[in-house]
């Protein structure tokens, strides 16, 4: 399992690293997850101390957003006014969302039905 | 009493949040995993509510526990790999997946964003709202990067979520979506690890094309959102 976490820390370094480097516009994490992909693929399995190492991680994901999640609680008076779009945007947004993809989607996989 | 300093240490920080999580967990099991127990909201509510009855201000609790955000880093990187065991679904309809992918990302991110600032949100609202629909490791780092305030981000990631699977058995009855690919990528694009794991009760299928869908969707909002908030800020 740790030399699962070093790969994953690793690529998250080298991912920094370039970050920084190049001063790109991406998380250095996101670009360590994109080298990881990549380097699965050439690789073409997943080793088994990462497969371990990485589904300990997933599994406590939760956990790692509880605290941030309990400040919304606390964010006081500011944000009041706030409120209603803030509630307007994910619960209309989502569902508009969801109507969105899925008629695109089922558009798009019938008419390739139909090219067959 | 000499000794109860001890709850403004990161040590009682983070025997309350393990305490925390393990009880929401316990309940989200028993509840047959009820949307509005997942984890990270019960588990919230018991640390807001155990904040409050010791009187603890909350900056303290999270400059305490504001470690662990670290490991956010790792779990991000690690979500290459169900990515990568996900990737021999794509090949049979990988196109309209694609196209999907694209346009569903930006519909989610612009829809949140016209309904919020014809409402008067604010720009850092604003800001935090671009990244509701991705799953929240990504969302946070990406949030943090551009400006925007990672608890509503981390808020707006969670509701969305619930807002997602309450709605889609519904939703996807009435526009007649019954094809378990479909119907598992667009809860995943739309509403992250919460839809996937509400994917993952229809079928396997289903929860691998949510699971798909997750990778992707925050993937492709995690590369145009900061370039397109850049944009925004150079206008």
């Amino acid at each position: 399992m740790l030399a699962g976490f070093l790969t994953l820390l690793g690529f998250q370094l080298i991912g920094e690293f370039l970050q920084r480097a190049f001063d790109l516009p991406l998380p250095g994490q996101v670009i360590g997850m994109l080298l990881l992909f990549i380097a699965l693929m050439i690789r073409g399995s997943v080793p088994a101390q990462l497969e371990k190492g990485s589904q300990h991680l997933i599994d406590i994901l939760p956990m790692l957003l509880m605290a941030p999640a309990a400040g919304v609680f606390f964010l006081g008076a500011g944000f009041a006014d706030q409120w209603p779009g803030f509630i307007a945007a994910i619960s209309a947004g989502t569902i508009l969302t969801l109507i969105f993809c899925g008629l695109l989607l089922k558009f798009l996989t019938r008419r390739k039905r139909v090219n067959r | 009493m000499a000794g109860l300093e001890l709850i403004h240490s990161p040590l009682f920080a983070l025997v309350v949040t393990l305490a925390a999580f393990q009880i929401a967990f316990w309940a989200y099991q028993r509840s047959q995993r009820f949307a509005l127990l997942h984890p990270t909201i019960s588990g919230a509510v018991l640390i807001a509510g155990t904040l409050t009855a010791l009187g603890i201000e909350y900056p303290e609790f999270y400059q305490n526990i504001h470690w662990l955000n670290f490991l956010l880093g790792p779990v991000t990187v690690a979500l290459a790999v169900p990515l990568y065991r996900q990737l021999h679904l794509l090949r049979d309809i990988a196109t309209p997946l694609l196209i999907t992918t694209f346009a569903g990302a930006a519909f989610a991110c612009g829809s949140a964003l016209i309904l919020a600032w014809s409402l008067g949100a604010t720009k850092t609202t604003l800001l935090s709202l671009t990244t509701k629909s991705i799953t929240t490791p990504i969302a946070i780092v990406v949030t943090d990067d551009i400006g925007g305030i990672a608890t509503v981000a981390v808020a707006s990631v969670i509701l969305t979520g619930i807002v997602g699977i309450v709605s889609i058995e519904w939703l996807f009855k009435k526009l007649n979506i019954q094809d378990d690919r479909l119907w598992g990528f667009c809860l995943g694009l739309a509403a992250h690890a919460i839809g996937t794991s509400r994917a993952f009760e229809r079928s396997t299928v289903a929860g691998a094309f949510s699971s798909l869908a997750l990778c992707l969707t925050g993937t492709v909002t995690a590369i145009f959102v900061p370039l397109a908030a850049n944009w925004f800020a150079a206008l």
